[in-house]
């Protein structure tokens, strides 16, 4: 590089220039700008003005319940949804890492719900969850159980949504963890049996080590996913009962796009950003410290 | 020299089909039923106003913002808009919409013809005239009559309240005759083994038109909006305390997902018979009277929503939520052509559109009211009689939807504020002081002085119609 003329550099510096435009314009603008919006009052209803308040809309956020309330929502899909599709997801994996005939067939009517899309997902889940003429309350019902109030109950809703999330993205870990699986060399299972493992031995003394930084990884995409779920609360509860199932991605988008406080949707924007940096990296830590291969 | 001619000629055969070629026009409204009439006529359009119609459809309860990010970054995206009164105020108010005065003499939209409800509030602003009506909403009461004239549970209800069955006119009444025809499958409706619950009544549950149908009864214990003198929120007074008190006995009688209901629900729970009575727009009641839509063809009643007794009279108000309207945006490519082509679906067609019950939209002109024949989905002239005359005694104590800039999230807090206490999160004054202070926070952003002198207009022109 250093043996560069002067024109070289020129060329260079040419063909690095559209990059770093369409890298300015589309991705460190809008940060650097929305940043800024957080710390203005613009609501732009009327046309309002763009006043600078500082950290004021960060301090109405924090005695925000409406947001407390979203972000309690949205962590009842990390936990219950995203923990129940990892250990389903774990389990169907390790059952279909082996042969057997049709597995082929299983494994992609497996991945169906993944590969629908999430409107139709919702669309789906909304006949499903119907009161009356909804099939899931009437298997309940043949089974001698009441019919359960999915949508209209401020209590069950937000699991409801849960409940559709886990089967649409159960696949994605399914998948991903079986191609870990598969790609652990069967010598070392061998090697573990020699030596007298049982099952479970193999599984974590040798299996699930080696599967960690897959592990990591599904976990952290699905988090991460989850955390912005915004399409089946549309579809299913458009976050009611009232705000009883409200996302902090949906209740971000009232903000912004329905009573158009461009200047709060953007502070709570920046506050979802910090949580979930926050969380990815305490998952790659975990990633760089423990990771066996 | 051959080859300039060659472009000269190419030049001007392009120039002259591109002359020649139909104006192309975007509409944008709630997806769905209403949206036909663009479908119907795009044809008659083209011959008559040389346009071409691209109509987009987005979900009900995301107009707003889909018409109003497209107004703010000012793309010109749209021409035609279907706008609900309640968002018309702040469009206008930006200058966002095309003011229509200019093209009233040229081709009259025959405004004189329009209830006054829709026609002064729903369709101007500060003077002037933005928008066509399109669409006049208002809430009626629907009821199954065949239920209420029968003889065996005529004689249950007298037994157990002491009075003859009938049309419920107070909101007493109401309770009473929802609560005797709430019934379990396996009991007994009217003679027959029901095989599913039956529900005494249901609403529009979900936050977005819910204050709609608290607000029925909240107009008829004379609630208001704001004091008029110092814009402090009212929805948290006695009445408002009171009318969702009795919304939450109402709720009782609904099927335990009500708080779910959009329209569609609202219109299904009663229209395939699960559910005695429904406050609901008046398209139900035509689309009741359709075999297609209805599994109770010929069995519904209509009437006014509910009121309070006062000096022995009845004293009813009804709520006017959504009534579409159609409005032209300023940034429009050819404001004129939009103005023709909402001119023919606002006075034209209007009454084919209006009386079928292909639409969702419901009469607003005194001439759709003259014509019984034209609502041919009844039986008979005299059922569309009763069906116009019960939409009209609503429409006559109508109470208007407020149209100041920030309604959409006036009623989207108070709706909110509505939910929490009909699931018993908090107490009815508590769930109304949360909204009225939600309210103030609004006005603030909106700028008070501003809404205040808005809502003194409001009401003055409200009072003048006799709607106040």
């Amino acid at each position: 590089m250093g043996g560069l003329r002067k024109r070289d550099w020129w060329m260079v510096f040419l063909f690095v220039l559209p990059v770093v435009v369409i890298l300015l314009a589309i991705s460190i603008f809008p940060m650097v700008y929305s940043f800024y919006l957080s710390l203005c009052k613009w609501d732009i209803g009327m046309g309002g003005q763009r006043t600078f308040i500082g950290a004021g809309n960060y301090l109405r956020l924090f005695s925000d319940a409406r947001f407390f309330n979203s972000l309690k929502n949205t962590g009842r899909v990390l936990l219950f949804g995203v923990g129940t599709q990892f250990a389903l997801g774990l389990s169907l994996a390790l059952l279909l890492n082996r042969s057997f005939r049709g597995r082929s067939l299983v494994v992609t009517l497996f991945l169906l719900p993944m590969m629908i899309s999430p409107v139709v997902v919702g669309c789906i889940w909304k006949i499903i969850y119907h009161y009356q003429y909804g099939p899931l309350n009437y298997l309940l019902n043949l089974l001698g159980i009441r019919s359960v109030n999915w949508l209209g109950s401020g209590s069950i809703s937000p699991y409801s949504i849960v409940l559709a999330d886990i089967w649409e993205w159960t696949p994605f870990m399914v998948i991903t963890l079986l191609a870990g699986l598969q790609a652990i060399p069967d010598d070392l299972y061998e090697a573990a049996r020699v030596d007298g493992a049982n099952r479970w031995q193999i599984f974590s003394g040798v299996v699930f080590p080696l599967l960690r930084p897959v592990v990591i990884i599904a976990i952290l995409i699905r988090v991460m996913d989850a955390f912005k779920i915004f399409d089946l609360v549309v579809l299913l509860t458009m976050g009611g009962p009232g705000q009883a199932s409200e996302s902090v991605a949906f209740y971000n988008y009232l903000t912004g796009f329905k009573y158009f406080s461009m200047g709060y949707a953007s502070a709570m924007s920046y506050v979802q950003l910090a949580v979930i940096v926050a969380i990815a990296n305490v998952f790659l830590r975990s990633f760089k410290g423990r990771a066996v291969v | 020299m051959r080859k300039f001619l060659l472009f000269l000629f190419a030049f001007v055969l392009l120039a002259s089909v591109a002359y020649a070629s139909p104006v192309k026009l975007v509409v944008v409204g709630d997806a769905g039923h209403n949206l036909k009439p663009f479908e119907w006529y795009a044809k008659d359009l083209k011959e008559k106003f040389d346009v071409e119609l691209e109509v987009i459809g987005v979900p009900f309860g995301e107009l707003y913002e889909k018409e109003k990010v497209e107004l703010i970054a000012g793309t010109g995206a749209f021409d035609i808009m279907i706008v609900f009164p309640k968002f018309l105020a702040e469009f206008a108010a930006n200058g966002w919409l095309y003011p229509l005065d200019e093209f009233v003499a040229k081709l009259d939209p025959k405004l004189d013809d329009v209830t006054p409800g829709y026609r002064d509030f729903y369709c101007k602003y500060g003077g002037k005239l933005y928008a066509l009506p399109y669409d006049g909403d208002v809430l009626s009461l629907y009821y199954r009559k065949d239920l209420l004239e029968n003889e065996e549970e005529r004689k249950a209800f007298k037994e157990k309240y002491g009075y003859d069955l009938k049309v419920p006119e107070t909101w007493d009444e109401y309770l009473d005759v929802a609560e005797f025809f709430t019934r379990k499958a396996g009991e007994k409706l009217a003679g027959e083994v029901l095989q599913r619950d039956f529900y005494g009544t249901a609403y529009y549950g979900q936050k977005d038109q819910i204050f709609a149908w608290w607000g029925n009864i909240f107009a008829s214990l004379g609630g208001v909006y704001f004091d008029e003198e110092t814009m402090e929120p009212a929805i948290n007074s006695e009445a408002g305390v009171k009318a969702l008190e009795i919304m939450k006995e109402i709720h009782k009688y609904c099927p335990p997902d009500v708080l779910a209901y959009g329209y569609e629900e609202l219109k299904d729970v009663f229209l395939n018979g699960d559910c005695f009575m429904v406050i609901q727009w008046p398209c139900v009641g035509k689309k009741g009277a359709d075999p297609a839509q209805s599994k109770i063809v010929g069995k519904i009643g209509v009437s006014h929503v509910p009121g309070v007794k006062k000096d022995g009279e009845i004293y009813y108000r009804a709520m006017m939520p959504c009534g579409r309207v159609l409005a032209i945006a300023a940034q429009s490519k050819d404001p004129w052509k939009a103005y023709q082509v909402i001119h023919y679906l606002s006075v034209v067609t209007s009454l084919d559109d209006v009386s079928t019950p292909e639409t969702g939209l419901d009469p607003y002109r005194y001439s759709h009211f003259a014509h019984p024949e034209a609502y041919e989905m009844f039986a008979n002239v005299e059922d569309a009689k009763i069906y116009l005359a019960g939409v009209q005694k609503n429409m006559e104590k109508g109470y208007p939807e407020m149209v100041l800039p920030g309604t959409v999230e006036y009623e989207e807090t108070l709706g909110v504020a509505l939910t929490k206490a009909l699931t018993g999160e908090l107490d009815p004054k508590s769930a109304l002081d949360e909204a009225a202070q939600a309210w103030r926070d609004i006005l603030e952003r909106f700028g008070k002085e501003q809404q205040k002198a808005l809502y003194q207009e409001l009401v003055k022109g409200w009072k003048a119609v006799g709607l106040w």
